[in-house]
């Protein structure tokens, strides 16, 4: 199977896509009822998109094109306020954050489709264990080029998106020490992590047939990479960050995505190089670990740095264009979290109350919902 | 010799001579505590090799031990083992009671009118088809009024051994708890409406009264059990010791509920609301409220096995398959009405249906005096009354199938695989 082309979109335009946790409202725990709420939610009104995920206890909103935050968050705020509705009908609790607290991966059920089927039979019990929920943000790009320049130039900024949503401390009914323990299932995966450095389209599709020549690879939909093109959109797509317990928050991290893609774009501080990754991987999991707390290394100069400042400093940077893109809103707010801290540590705050871990997730749902 | 030991040589003496007549001479506890034994080992058999829950296998046994069939066991003998049958069934509804949710009904009103609904069209159905096939009006009234009721004993057991998750298994919930009351209501008001005409209108208001009293008395002393387990839970601030206080709520509660002549039922599912209201998630309620319960539940239906009677089936067998086929309908009908604006696919449509079957007496009159519940509705027909009681049997003795095999195999809320091995035990 041949590679796609590359289809054009206006850049910088904005999709967000949340993967949600479905809860029983009695002891909080997952619950397989994907389909009540489909069933529900077909003729909502809006213009988003509502679909099941790999297991019946997970389900995935995408919202429409967007292009600044306001109605990017309002948009967001409306398909809550539905989907709100519908699983109060049914008895169901909705949350964001990146992993379910003490959720037993056995117990989840594969949803039937013929594509998760597949994954299922293909990874095994880690299909299941991938139940785990993040934000994909997707930016829209005007050729497949400038989308394999923006994935690679974005890798530095990887770790902002982690330790900025990070809200996945608890997984089996254990507090791991992470901020985002969700990343370490998607790193179980064999097509999981950085893509390869590849600058141009064309060298992107010898690398897929190759792949796809192995039988490894069926589809685009095969990497997990942390940043992957994605032809049919005319996008690239941030996959890092854990599903904020919040829609407001997931509507700033796009914008401030959007405002760092469009500094790059316009203002190219640096030309992405393969020894970028030589501290990918370190970078990544400070965030993972720590959160905002993390020291990362700058692939340049060699220095270390708290997250947290890096953070800061990108803000001042992209001010100018976040102005233009009318994300100001969306700029302090991502600066207030700097400060207050991010969702991992909200959790844990919850739990050093000596709150059980039930009351925790409910706390969560009643966040997500209200 | 000591007499116990005297008491077994004389129980081998007589199994030597014949196994029935063994059994039938034993110590009515020892009997019993035979029959709970062989009705473990037949259950997990039967749910090892022909996947039937362990529910009907005890009920099997208790069944075959029970006077219909080999005569083993007498209803009599169970009368040592009240305290801990009564302990089983509510211990069972507390815990019912703190898996309801009321703010449910408020954000879907679709599913508050088809849990009125179902009961009252399976209340008019079986009504009517006594009343056509020629029996009294009022007793074919109060008939379908106990008919409408779900066993919730059979659900929550059902539940704890199948481990549902989904909405066929919450609206079960849901309306057993429900309906139950609404029979509850139908019985304590039957003295009212069963005598109209009958008594002058003062004797009418007292007992109108009386049934007042006996609903929210109830309510009240739940609410006041559900404040005190929150409050001692507090001070005591043990999880481990949750249980233990939970067993000695539910015992205090049940044996108020008797004594000031109120519903236990409509007392422990009030307890169970209130605690789980207040307490939130501080309140861990073990499944049967821990193993010791679990050991109840399995005395429990062996004993409903042993209740059992089907006395005059060949006489009123058209009363009682009107009975079982008008409910079957009058349920069906309100929830295939009202499914798709509350949110119901057809499938769970249908498996709702039928996990609504299973009735049980005991349940609806809780911890009463007796074992019977014929004496609570005095003046009703006796024909009525034999066949809503056979009705009643019947669907006991199978309500393990209706209530999990539509759970399992059409709404699939079951888990893949073996369950749990402790459920139903």
């Amino acid at each position: 199977m041949a590679l796609e082309a590359f289809t054009e979109s206006q850049p910088l335009t904005l999709g967000v896509e949340l993967e949600l946790q479905l809860l029983d409202t009695h002891d909080f725990d997952l619950t397989p009822r994907a389909e009540d709420l489909l069933r529900e939610l077909v003729g909502h009104e809006g213009a988003w998109d509502v679909k099941p995920e790999i297991t019946r206890s997970m389900i995935e909103i995408g919202t429409s094109i967007q292009r600044a935050y306001l109605p990017l968050r309002d948009e967001l705020r409306d398909l809550r306020r539905q989907m709100s509705r519908a699983a109060r009908k049914l008895n169901i609790g909705i949350s964001g954050g990146g992993t379910h607290a003490y959720q037993h991966w056995s117990a989840q059920q594969i949803f039937p489709t013929e594509r998760f089927r597949y994954i299922s039979e293909l990874y095994g019990y880690l299909a299941k264990q991938f139940t785990v929920f993040g934000q994909h943000v997707h930016v829209g790009v005007p050729s497949g080029d400038d989308a394999m320049w923006l994935l690679h130039a974005l890798s530095r900024f990887v770790p902002h998106f982690i330790a900025l949503s990070a809200s996945s401390p608890f997984v089996q009914g254990v507090d791991t020490g992470f901020h985002s323990a969700r990343l370490n299932s998607v790193f179980a995966f064999p097509l999981s992590g950085r893509a390869p450095f590849l600058l141009t389209w064309s060298e992107f599709g010898e690398f897929f047939d190759k792949m796809t020549s192995t039988g490894v690879v069926q589809s685009m939909k095969d990497f997990y990479w942390d940043i992957r093109p994605k032809p049919e959109f005319g996008t690239i797509e941030l996959r890092v960050c854990d599903t904020p317990l919040a829609v407001d928050k997931a509507a700033a991290l796009a914008c401030y995505l959007q405002c760092i893609c469009r500094y790059l774009r316009e203002e190219r501080p640096f030309e992405p190089a393969e020894d970028d990754y030589l501290v990918y991987t370190f970078n990544r999991f400070q965030a993972c670990r720590f959160g905002l707390d993390g020291e990362i290394v700058d692939p340049k100069t060699k220095q270390r740095s708290k997250l947290r400042d890096d953070i800061i400093r990108t803000l001042a940077r992209v001010d100018e264009h976040a102005l233009d893109l009318q994300a100001l809103d969306a700029s302090n707010l991502i600066r207030d979290s700097v400060f207050d801290g991010n969702d991992a540590t909200w959790l844990r705050g919850l739990r050093r109350k000596t709150l059980p871990m039930p009351a925790v997730v409910e706390a969560a749902a009643e966040r997500w919902m209200s | 010799m000591t007499p116990l030991a005297q008491q077994l040589a004389d129980w081998f003496a007589d199994l030597l001579r014949g196994p029935m007549a063994g059994l039938r001479g034993a110590d009515p506890v020892l009997g019993l505590a035979l029959v709970v034994l062989v009705g473990l080992i037949v259950a997990n058999l039967l749910h090892r090799h022909l996947r039937l829950p362990r529910l009907f296998g005890y009920l099997l046994i208790g069944a075959v031990a029970s006077p219909a069939v080999l005569d083993l066991l007498s209803r009599g003998d169970l009368d040592p083992w009240k305290p801990l049958i009564d302990l089983g069934v509510a211990a069972l509804v507390f815990e019912l009671g703190t898996r309801l949710r009321p703010r449910w009904l408020l954000d879907n009103p679709w599913f508050t009118v088809s849990c009125v609904l179902e009961a009252l069209l399976a209340a008019l159905c079986v009504g009517f088809a006594l009343v056509a096939l020629g029996a009294p009006g009022m007793s074919a009234c109060v008939a379908g009024a106990v008919a409408a009721a779900t066993s919730p004993v059979m659900t929550m057991a059902a539940v704890l051994e199948g481990r549902p998750r989904g909405q066929v298994a919450e609206r079960l919930m849901t309306m057993s708890a429900f309906n139950s009351v609404l029979a509850i209501l139908a019985i304590k008001l039957w003295p009212v409406w069963g005598q109209l005409g009958a008594t002058p209108f003062s004797d009418g208001s007292s007992l109108l009264a009386n049934a007042g009293v006996v609903i929210f008395g109830s309510l009240l002393l739940g609410m006041a059990g559900g404040w005190l387990l929150d409050r001692i839970g507090r001070l005591d601030g043990q999880a481990a010791t949750m249980p233990v206080l939970q067993i000695a709520m539910v015992i205090l509660m049940a044996l108020l509920a008797v004594a000031l002549g109120l519903s236990p039922l409509m007392v422990l599912l009030a307890a169970g609301m209130t605690a789980r209201g207040r307490m939130g998630h501080r309140l861990t309620v073990e499944p049967h409220l821990g193993s010791a319960g679990g050991a109840l539940t399995v005395l429990l239906f062996v004993s409903f096995g042993v209740l059992s009677t089907l006395g005059e089936l060949m006489q009123l067998w058209p009363w009682v398959l009107a009975i079982i086929v008008a409910r079957l309908a009058g349920k069906g009908i309100a929830i295939a009405v009202t499914a798709r604006p509350s949110g119901l696919a057809p499938r769970q449509a249908l498996a709702l249906t039928l996990t609504l079957q299973p009735m049980s007496s005991l349940a609806v009159l809780l911890v009463a005096d007796s074992f019977s519940w014929r004496g609570q509705l005095a003046g009703a027909d006796a024909a009525v009354m034999q066949a809503l009681l056979i009705a009643t049997t019947l669907m006991q003795l199978t309500g393990p199938l209706w209530a999990l095999w539509p759970l399992q195999y059409i709404a699939r809320e079951c888990p893949d695989g073996e369950r749990n091995p402790s459920d139903g035990a």
